[in-house]
Order: structure tokens, then C-alpha cells, then sequence
């Protein structure tokens, strides 16, 4: 993998996709620094879904992504796209809505395009609705999931470990005077 | 727990001693590894490692008190005075994981070494004939599937990164290596429980653990000491290192003991 460690040693960046569902499009959530994609899912199960709910995750290297605003595309109108490369697949993210979330773009489909700008155009006319304020596009080579099989040891023990929620503490509870808990000790 | 499995738990007083004695041995191995862990919170060398050591810290104490509580069904005893009021000679763990934090080679080389134990067990204490270990064995060996992920995954990058990452993961593989045969040191309860198809015998854990152990490392290239001379004693002798491990574990819950929130 084509990813130079950065000067602080914490390894390059990884963007994060997170399944919330099997019904769900993975969501961009943020990103993670790690030294490979293997450890860059690792530290993104540990970061991103150690609360309910995932069913599954994907890391691309944030270098492979290329992204533009629909701000972007229209001044640069008309798009042009490089034909050089060799055909290859894309999975296209795109956000739709100003909604405050916690996510960013979100999966849609993949497309096939010799580079980034043409996958961006093929994407505009694969999915032309709603109207996106933004694109992503990544190599699928570019992108590694949590194995499948493994999905029950990463993800399932979160959904009942009620004390990572803040709601499981009684943090403002007051101390109540004269009461020990304590038998023999 | 409904009656008709209260029925299937009924044990005799001599098992009952026997299965309360390995539950604190399994517990205080959680108890005090995860406590080891979680010293690396705010130090851990990436801050996406802090939260994952934190989380898997978090983890081993889950375990712990999965195992505190079984015993809890069986003579009444307290989880959270167990952790937290006992004193040190009172603790069971091996000393494989009381041994201080030291180095990010150490605490992943010491942490892959237990969760290989740690998966050869579950996977045969699910199959036990006393319900609620069963249970209890089948929850934890999900988590423990990550868990060897994550140590597997550092074992190898130590050791093939660079000069020092090898050299910092052969000391803590002199240093550790001593410590493990005790993991798997019966107890004088253990061969019964074994007959009553309770739990297994430690000491049958060996060769599974020691035949993983053994392929991850000649993968990388490793050996472990030929000359290491295995740690005596029993699960009842502890180092200064417990002891002010203890200290700090159990600061909190000894300053105001009667609190029921904070």
C-alpha cells in the first residue's frame, strides 16, 4: 500500500465508514491513524463502534479519496474528465442534506471510470437524485472491510455493555449518609 | 436465573469449593490484566491505541465480573468487595499479569500470550456442564475473538517493523516467557471439576496454547528462551508489584466506602 508514514509516526489517515444496519448505506464517520488497513479497521472498531450500532465497517486511505462539492463542480463547469487511466471501479458517497449529523457522506452505489473526475461524472449520472452538495469517490481496491465472520466479535458484545453509555452512572446522585456496602471484609 | 436452571447448577460442597477457587483464579487474571491495561489510558503511543486499549481493558474487567458473579450464585460473596477491599494475599492471579506495564512490546506480547490462553479456555468452558459458566464462557469468547485479533496484529508488526520494534519484543519475550506455564497450573479442586465436566483441567490447556503460541512466533521468525526456568510457586505468592498495583486499584472504593454514587 502506497501510504507514507506521516513525520509524527502516528502512520497516515484512514477514513472510516460505518454500517449502522444491513438496511443502512455505510456513512462516512470520521478517520483514524494507523499503519495499515488491517490495523486502520482495527483502531476504527475501537473508535467508531464501541456503542451500538454497526454491522460493519470500511477504511480507505484519506489520500484515496477524491471528494468536490457541488460549490466546486459548478464553477468548474464544464468537468472535464482525464481519460488516461485503466478502467476501474469506484464506490461513490455522496451527502444530500444539511441535517446536522454526526455522519458525512453517504454510500450510494460504485461506478467504473479510467479516474477520479470521470467517476465523479459517472456518478452525477448514476445517481442525479436528490441533488448531492457533495462527492466522494474511492477505488474499490482502495477500500477494506471488517471480515464478515468475525462481525458477531466485533460488533455484537457493544449492545449490552450499558456502562460505555454516560446514562449508566448515577453521576449526580447524592451520597446517601450512614449506609455501608461493605460485609466482612 | 428461572428454577429449572437453579435444578441444573445444584452442586455438591466439594465442587462448590473447587469451582469458587477457579472462579477467583479466572477473575483476578481479568481483574488485574485489565487494570494493567487500562494504565495506558492518556499514554497509550497512538491516541486511537488509547481507546482501544481502554476498550479492551474494559473488556478483561467485564470478564472478571462475569466470573465474580458466578461465584457470587454460589457462596454470596460481593464482586465489587472482592476487587476492591481484598487484601493482596487474598488474590489469585498469576503473575504473569500483575508483572508492571513496561514497554508497548511488553504489554502487547503479554497481552497476546494471555488471550491465546484465554481463547483455548472459553472455547472449552462453554461446553460445561454448569450452566451459567457456560453462558458466561460463550459472551466472553466473542470479545476474545477481537482481542487476539488486535494482540496478533502487534506481535507481527513488532516484530517484522523495525530494528528496535524487534529487539523491544525479544526482551519482553525473555522477560514474560517464565511466567506462563503458571497460567495453566492446576488447582487442587481442578481434577474434580474436570470429572464433573465443570471445567477443564488447566493443565490440558497446555499444549493447545503452547502449539498457537509457538506457530505465531516461528511465523515471525521468534523462538521462545530455551533456557527459561519457569516461575515457581503457586497462585497464592505475589510480587511487590501486586501490592502497589492494589494500592492504586483500590484507592477510590477505600476512601469513602459507604458511597453509592459518584
Amino acid at each position: 500500500m502506497a501510504t507514507a508514514p506521516t513525520p509524527s509516526g502516528e502512520g497516515p489517515r484512514w477514513e472510516v465508514f460505518k454500517q449502522d444496519t444491513p438496511s443502512k448505506p455505510h456513512q462516512a464517520v470520521g478517520s483514524v491513524h494507523a499503519a495499515d488497513p488491517e490495523h486502520a479497521l482495527l483502531m476504527a472498531r475501537s473508535v467508531y463502534a464501541r456503542r451500538p450500532a454497526a454491522v460493519s465497517l470500511w477504511v480507505a486511505p484519506a489520500e484515496a479519496v477524491f471528494a468536490v462539492t457541488a460549490e466546486e463542480l459548478a464553477a468548474a463547469e464544464p468537468w472535464s474528465v482525464e481519460e488516461a487511466g485503466e478502467e476501474r471501479l469506484y464506490q461513490v458517497f455522496r451527502k444530500t442534506s444539511h441535517r446536522r449529523a454526526m455522519t458525512f457522506v453517504d454510500h450510494v452505489g460504485e461506478v467504473s471510470a479510467p479516474g477520479p473526475r470521470a467517476a465523479v461524472a459517472a456518478a452525477r449520472q448514476a445517481f442525479p437524485e436528490p441533488p448531492a452538495l457533495a462527492w466522494w469517490v474511492v477505488p474499490t481496491a482502495r477500500l477494506s472491510a471488517s471480515p464478515d465472520d468475525e462481525a458477531a466479535a466485533w460488533f455484537e458484545p457493544a449492545a449490552d455493555k450499558t456502562y460505555k453509555q454516560q446514562s449508566a452512572y448515577g453521576l449526580l446522585a447524592p451520597k446517601k449518609p450512614g449506609r455501608s456496602k461493605g460485609g466482612d471484609r | 436465573m428461572s428454577a429449572s436452571k437453579a435444578q441444573d447448577s445444584r452442586l455438591d460442597a466439594e465442587l462448590q469449593q473447587a469451582l469458587v477457587a477457579r472462579l477467583t483464579a479466572m477473575a483476578d487474571d481479568e481483574l488485574i490484566l485489565g487494570h494493567r491495561d487500562s494504565e495506558w489510558t492518556g499514554h497509550a503511543p497512538l491516541l486511537e491505541e488509547d481507546i482501544a486499549l481502554a476498550n479492551i481493558a474494559q473488556d478483561e474487567i467485564g470478564h472478571a465480573l462475569l466470573w465474580l458473579q458466578a461465584r457470587s450464585e454460589l457462596d454470596g460473596s460481593d464482586p465489587d468487595e472482592l476487587a476492591f477491599f481484598r487484601e493482596v494475599g487474598a488474590f489469585r492471579n498469576a503473575r504473569l499479569v500483575e508483572l508492571p506495564k513496561g514497554d508497548w512490546a511488553f504489554t502487547m506480547l503479554r497481552q497476546y500470550l494471555f488471550d491465546a490462553f484465554e481463547t483455548e479456555l472459553l472455547s472449552r468452558l462453554r461446553d460445561s456442564r454448569y450452566p451459567p459458566l457456560a453462558e458466561a464462557a460463550a459472551k466472553a469468547a466473542k470479545e476474545e475473538v477481537f482481542h487476539l485479533r488486535h494482540s496478533g496484529l502487534w506481535l507481527e508488526r513488532l516484530a517484522l517493523g523495525t530494528d528496535e520494534s524487534r529487539s523491544r519484543l525479544t526482551s519482553a519475550l525473555q522477560r514474560i516467557w517464565p511466567y506462563l506455564p503458571q497460567l495453566w497450573q492446576p488447582l487442587p479442586g481442578d481434577a474434580a471439576l474436570q470429572r464433573a465436566g465443570i471445567a477443564p483441567n488447566p493443565a490440558d490447556l497446555e499444549q493447545p496454547v503452547m502449539a498457537r503460541v509457538s506457530a505465531a512466533l516461528a511465523a515471525l521468525g521468534l523462538e521462545p528462551p530455551a533456557d527459561a526456568v519457569p516461575n515457581p510457586g503457586g497462585r497464592d505468592r505475589h510480587g511487590e508489584a501486586l501490592v502497589s498495583l492494589l494500592v492504586d486499584m483500590q484507592s477510590v472504593a477505600r476512601a469513602d466506602p459507604g458511597v453509592d454514587a459518584w
